[in-house]
C-alpha cells in the first residue's frame, strides 16, 4: 500500500482518474510478457506530461518510494514488473508523433508511441524506423530504447542504439536530461549509449529522435532448406564471410517449421531439419547481384532446396511463417518460454547441438527460430505450467542455455534484458569488477536506487550468494566447505 | 544529481611524483623515461599547442603491467595520461598536471582476425593503417580513417571517425567490446564477441569517447567489412558552395548510399591542389565522393548522384577507377590539414568540428563561411558533410596581436550555431581541453551526470585529469 501522504502528494499531481490504488485497477499491470511473475504496485501513475512525471519522480525520491516504468507490457523478461512498494509509472498517454523531419530523416516521438506507427507515420514520406521486434505492432519506442530491442532487421539496420539519436529524459530527482543530438554524434561521456537498454533503471524516457531509414525500391528474401542443422549453421557462417550483409538472416528448426506451416501454410518444406531466410533490399540491379550471389553460397553450403520471392505477395507469404512463429509454437504447447542468448555465428551449430541435448536432459520440447546473421537465439522451451515440476525445469533448462552461452563467448541476452530473469546469470557473465562498474553507474544516477529496483544489474550480496550455490564447469566454488 | 559532485585538480605532491618516478624507473629500465626530449614529445597532440609535460613516460608491453602503473598511480594519487601517436586535435593527452604517461605504441599487435564473424581484436597502439596492411588478403578492411594515422586506442578513446562515416558509422558503431584498465588499476572487458547485448549498462559506449578519463582502453575488437567488390571514386567542381552543399542534401535525402562524400570549399582546394599536387582541378568548391557495391549498385548510385549534380552546377565527373588514382585522392583529402600548415608557414593552424542535422547543413555551413570570412582569417573548410559533419581549419598569426582571439572567437561562435541548430560541438574530434565551455553550452543538467559520472568511476580524479568534463 501506498503511504497516505505520498498518495496525498501524488493526488496534487494527477487528476483521480490517473492514479489507481484499487487492486481492480492495478490488477491489469500486475505483470509484463513474462508472465511467470506477478506482483501489483502500490499504485498505478498514468501521467500525460513531462512536467507530472518530474513531479511524481521528485515527490517519490523524497519519499523513498520505487518507481517502475511501464510501455506497453510487452518486455520478456519482466522489466515493467511492478514494485510492490511502488508506482508503476504507464507512459501509455505520451503517445504523439511529435515532428518528422524527412531532410534529416528523423522522428521526434513521445516514448508511448508503438514502433510501427513511426514507420506508418514516415511512410508518405518513403522512410520508415527500422528495427523491428515481432512485437512491433503493440511495443513501444520508449520501450524499445529501454531494453535496446532489435529485430529481424537489425543485421544490416542495427538495434535501436543504432537508431536513436537522441533521447530526452527525468531523472529520479525529477531533473529533465537530453541524451545525445539530433545530429551525428554529441559531446562529451556518450550518456545515450548508456540509457539506452538501461531497462528503466537510469531515467525515464520522455521524448525520443530517431532516425528514419529510406524505405528500399525493392527487396528479396530466399527460402534455403538444409537436411541438418550443423549444415544451416556453417550457410549463416558462409553468408556472412561473403561480405554481402543480408537484411534479415533468420532460421528456424523443424519444431519451428512444422509449427508455422500449419498455422500459416506458407509453404515451408516440412522434411527439412531447418531453413533459413536470407534477405536482400537495396536498388533493384544491386538486390539482383546480391541475390545471385547469396543463392549461389546457399548452394555451395549444402541447401538441399532454395526458394526466392517472385513478388512482393511472395515475399510477405516467406516471412509470414517467421512472424507467426511464436504463436504458432505457442499453439504446441500450454505454455512457452522464450530464450534469448547471442553467441559469436560460428558457434550456431555446435550450441543447438548442445541444446538438443538439454531438451533430452531436461525432458521438455524446445524449438528454435532465431536472428542468425546476430548469432542471437531464441530457444522456445514448451512446458505445460499446470503439470508439477515443469515450470522449475523449463527456468532450469533456461538457465542451462544462458550458462551455454556464455561458455561460447557470448551474452546471456541479446536484445529481451536482463529484468527480474536472468540475474543470477548475470553473475556468471560478469566478474566483480565489471558489476561494480554497473553498480557505480547506477548509483551515479539514481543514489537511493528507486528507479524499478531489484532489475537487470544482480547485487554483490545477490551473486555472493548465487555463487555458493552455483556450479559452473564441475568446479565448486569453496569444495571444502560441507554442503546439503 | 542532488550534491554538487565536484572535481578536485591540483598538481600531486612532488615528492609522491619523485617516489613515484623512482619506482617505475627502478620496474620498467628503459621503458621508463624522464629526458626533457621525450617528456616534450608526449607534452602535446596537434591543433593549438597546449603543452602539459608528464614526469614520466612509461612504455607497457602487456594489460597487467598498464594496471600496475595505474594501481601505483592511484595509490599515490598522480595523474595517468594515455597516449597513443600524439594527433589528437583538442590538447587530449597534454599533462596538465604532471603525472605519468602511459604511451601504448609498444602495445600494437593485431591479436585475433575473426574473417567469418567480421571482427579483429587489436592492442590499442595498432595504427589504423597498420591495421589494414595486416588484413589485406583476409578480403576486409576497417573503414574508421580520421586524417591522421591514428592508433586505434586513440581513435576509440576519441570517438573518431573519418570520410565514411556516412556508410559504416563512427567509432560508437564499430566498436564491439574493449579491455579497459580502470582508475584502481583493474583489467575488465566489456562488451565482446556477441553481435548484440542487451545484459547490463553499455560500458563501451562509455568508454568510447571518454577520452582516458575513465579508464585505459588497452584491447579493441572491431567490426570488419568485406572489400567492396567494386568501388568507384569521382570528383565534381561547383561555381559555388551551396551548389555542393545543396547537392548533398538531396544526394542523402534520395537515400543514396555513397560510402563517402566530401567537401572542399575553393581555399582548400587551393591549399590541396598545391601541397598534394592534385592535376587537373580548378580552385572551386569540390565533392570527392566514393560507392562502393556490387558493380551493378556502383554503375546505378553513381548514375543518381550524376543527375542531381547537373541541377545544381557540377560539372562533369572526374573518375579516379585506378586504386592509385583513388589512393592518391584520398590522401589528398586526408592531408587536408597538412596542407593548410605547409602552406601558412609560421602561422598556428587549428581544426574545428561541427556536426548538425543534414536539414540544417546549408544554413549552418553558409552563415560558417561568411562568419568565417568576415574575420579576415585563412579559414579553409573540409567536411564529411554527408552526415552533416564539416571542420574549418583556421590559420593565425600568434605574433600578430590578437589574431589568436579572433581565432578562438570564431571557434567559440561555430560551436555554439552548430548546438543552436540542434547539433553538436564536435562530430569526432572530442572535447580534450578546448570544448570544455562548449560542452556545457551542449547539455546543461547532462554535464552535472557526467561529473558524477567521472567520480564514480575515477574517485580520485587521476586518469586524465582537466579533459572532457568541466569542474
Amino acid at each position: 500500500m501506498l503511504d497516505p501522504a505520498v498518495h496525498a502528494q501524488l493526488a496534487t499531481i494527477l487528476p483521480p482518474s490517473a492514479l489507481l490504488t484499487s487492486p481492480e485497477e492495478t490488477k491489469p499491470y500486475e505483470c509484463d510478457g513474462l508472465t511467470m511473475y506477478r506482483e501489483l504496485p502500490a499504485a498505478v501513475a498514468i501521467p500525460e506530461n513531462e512536467t507530472q512525471i518530474a513531479a511524481i519522480l521528485a515527490r517519490c525520491q523524497a519519499a523513498r518510494v520505487p518507481v517502475v516504468a511501464r510501455g506497453a507490457g510487452t518486455s520478456l523478461s519482466g522489466g515493467a514488473l511492478p514494485d510492490k512498494r511502488g508506482v508503476l509509472l504507464s507512459l501509455a498517454k505520451l503517445k504523439r508523433v511529435i515532428s518528422i523531419d524527412p531532410l534529416a530523416r528523423t522522428a521526434i516521438v513521445q516514448p508511448g508511441v508503438r514502433n510501427l506507427a513511426i514507420s506508418e507515420a514516415a511512410a508518405p514520406y518513403g522512410l520508415y524506423y527500422a528495427p523491428d521486434p515481432s512485437s512491433q505492432i503493440a511495443c513501444s519506442i520508449g520501450g524499445n530504447v529501454a531494453e535496446n530491442a532489435g529485430g529481424v532487421h537489425c543485421l544490416k539496420y542495427g538495434l535501436t542504439v543504432h537508431n536513436v539519436r537522441r533521447v530526452r529524459g527525468v531523472l529520479i530527482t525529477g531533473e529533465i536530461v537530453e541524451f545525445g543530438s539530433d545530429a551525428l554524434d554529441s559531446a562529451g561521456y556518450d550518456l545515450l549509449a548508456l540509457v539506452t537498454g538501461s531497462e528503466g533503471l537510469l531515467a525515464v524516457t520522455t521524448e525520443i529522435t530517431v532516425k528514419l531509414t529510406p524505405k528500399p525500391p525493392v527487396a528479396q528474401v530466399a527460402l534455403a532448406a538444409f537436411d541438418d542443422v550443423a549444415t544451416a549453421g556453417a550457410a549463416v557462417a558462409a553468408v556472412i564471410a561473403s561480405g554481402i550483409v543480408p537484411a534479415g538472416l533468420e532460421m528456424m528448426d523443424r519444431k519451428a517449421t512444422r509449427a508455422v506451416e500449419e498455422f500459416v501454410h506458407a509453404g515451408y518444406p516440412l522434411d527439412a531439419a531447418a531453413v533459413l531466410l536470407v534477405e536482400t533490399d537495396g536498388i533493384a540491379d544491386e538486390v539482383a547481384a546480391d541475390m545471385a550471389e547469396l543463392t549461389r553460397v546457399l548452394r555451395e553450403s549444402g541447401a538441399t532446396s532454395i526458394r526466392v520471392s517472385k513478388d512482393e505477395r511472395e515475399r510477405m507469404l516467406l516471412w509470414s511463417g517467421r512472424k507467426a512463429a511464436f504463436p504458432a509454437v505457442g499453439r504446441l504447447s500450454p505454455d512457452y518460454y522464450c530464450m534469448d542468448g547471442t553467441i559469436p555465428r560460428r558457434a550456431i551449430a555446435g550450441v543447438l547441438g548442445r541444446i538438443e541435448e538439454l531438451s533430452d536432459k531436461y525432458g521438455l520440447r524446445c524449438a528454435n527460430v532465431f536472428h542468425a546473421g546476430d548469432g542471437n537465439l531464441h530457444p522456445l522451451i514448451l512446458y505445460d505450467a499446470n503439470v508439477a515440476d515443469e515450470m522449475h525445469r523449463a527456468e532450469a533448462f533456461g538457465a542451462a542455455i544462458c550458462e551455454l552461452c556464455i561458455d561460447v563467448g557470448g551474452t546471456i541476452t541479446g536484445e529481451h534484458g536482463v529484468g527480474i530473469e536472468k540475474l543470477p546469470q548475470m553473475c556468471v557473465q560478469f566478474p566483480p569488477a565489471e558489476l561494480e562498474r554497473f553498480l557505480a553507474v547506477k548509483a551515479a544516477f539514481d543514489p537511493h536506487s528507486l528507479l524499478n529496483p531489484g532489475k537487470g544489474v544482480p547485487t554483490l550480496s545477490r551473486c555472493a550468494e548465487f555463487g555458493k550455490m552455483h556450479v559452473h564447469h564441475g568446479k565448486l566454488a569453496h569444495p571444502e566447505l560441507p554442503r546439503f | 544529481m542532488s550534491t554538487h559532485a565536484e572535481l578536485r585538480f591540483a598538481r600531486p605532491d612532488a615528492r609522491d611524483v619523485a617516489d613515484l618516478v623512482t619506482r617505475l624507473t627502478a620496474d620498467y629500465g628503459e621503458r621508463a623515461l624522464t629526458s626533457r626530449a621525450i617528456r616534450d614529445q608526449h607534452s602535446h597532440g596537434e591543433g593549438l599547442a597546449d603543452v602539459g609535460l608528464p614526469d614520466v613516460v612509461v612504455f607497457p608491453h602487456t594489460n597487467d603491467e598498464i594496471a600496475a602503473i595505474v594501481r601505483l598511480c592511484h595509490a599515490a594519487r598522480v595523474p595517468v595520461i594515455a597516449f597513443g601517436v600524439g594527433t589528437s586535435l583538442e590538447g587530449q593527452v597534454a599533462a596538465l598536471y604532471g603525472g605519468v604517461c602511459v604511451d601504448l605504441s609498444h602495445m600494437n599487435r593485431v591479436l585475433e582476425v575473426n574473417a567469418e564473424d567480421l571482427d579483429c581484436r587489436v592492442q590499442a597502439g595498432v595504427l589504423r593503417e597498420q591495421l589494414n596492411a595486416e588484413l589485406k588478403g583476409t578480403g576486409l578492411f576497417f573503414p574508421m580513417d580520421p586524417g591522421a594515422n591514428a592508433t586505434i586506442g586513440g581513435m576509440a578513446s576519441t570517438r573518431a571517425s573519418g570520410t565514411n562515416a556516412v556508410r559504416y558509422g563512427t567509432m560508437r558503431d564499430n566498436v564491439l567490446g574493449l579491455t579497459v584498465i580502470t582508475a584502481d588499476g583493474r583489467i575488465v572487458h566489456t562488451g565482446g564477441r556477441a553481435r548484440k547485448s542487451s545484459a547490463g549498462y553499455d560500458l563501451t559506449g562509455l568508454y568510447v569517447g571518454a577520452e582516458g578519463t575513465l579508464g585505459i582502453i588497452t584491447e579493441i575488437q572491431l567490426r570488419l567489412y568485406g572489400v567492396p567488390e567494386a568501388i568507384a571514386a569521382g570528383v565534381c567542381q561547383f561555381e559555388t558552395l551551396e551548389g555542393a552543399v545543396q547537392t548533398v542534401i538531396l544526394a542523402m535525402q534520395h537515400g543514396i548510399p555513397v560510402a563517402r562524400i566530401e567537401l572542399l570549399d575553393d581555399a582548400q582546394m587551393d591549399a590541396c591542389i598545391r601541397y598534394s599536387k592534385l592535376e587537373g582541378f580548378e580552385v572551386k568548391p569540390t565533392l570527392f565522393f566514393e560507392f562502393h557495391g556490387s558493380e551493378a549498385g556502383v554503375a546505378e548510385q553513381s548514375a543518381q548522384l550524376q543527375a542531381i549534380t547537373e541541377e545544381f552546377g557540377g560539372s562533369a565527373f572526374e573518375w579516379a577507377t585506378k586504386p592509385e588514382d583513388r589512393t592518391r585522392l584520398w590522401k589528398a583529402r586526408h592531408s587536408a590539414y597538412y596542407a593548410v600548415k605547409a602552406l601558412n608557414p609560421g602561422k598556428v593552424v587549428f581544426a574545428t568540428d561541427a556536426c548538425v542535422p543534414i536539414s540544417r547543413l546549408a544554413d549552418c555551413l553558409l552563415e560558417t563561411k561568411a562568419d568565417a570570412d568576415s574575420t579576415g582569417l585563412v579559414t579553409p573548410i573540409v567536411g564529411h558533410v554527408g552526415d552533416g559533419n564539416f571542420h574549418l581549419c583556421v590559420a593565425f598569426d600568434p605574433a600578430v596581436a590578437g589574431e589568436r582571439e579572433k581565432a578562438d572567437a570564431l571557434a567559440q561562435r561555430i560551436s555554439l550555431r552548430a548546438i543552436a541548430m540542434g547539433g553538436t560541438c564536435t562530430g569526432e574530434h572530442g572535447i580534450g581541453v578546448h570544448k570544455l565551455d562548449a560542452l556545457k553550452a551542449e547539455h546543461g543538467e547532462a554535464v552535472e551526470l557526467m561529473r558524477t559520472i567521472k567520480r564514480a568511476l575515477d574517485p580520485n580524479n587521476i586518469m586524465n585529469p582537466g579533459k572532457t568534463v568541466p569542474h
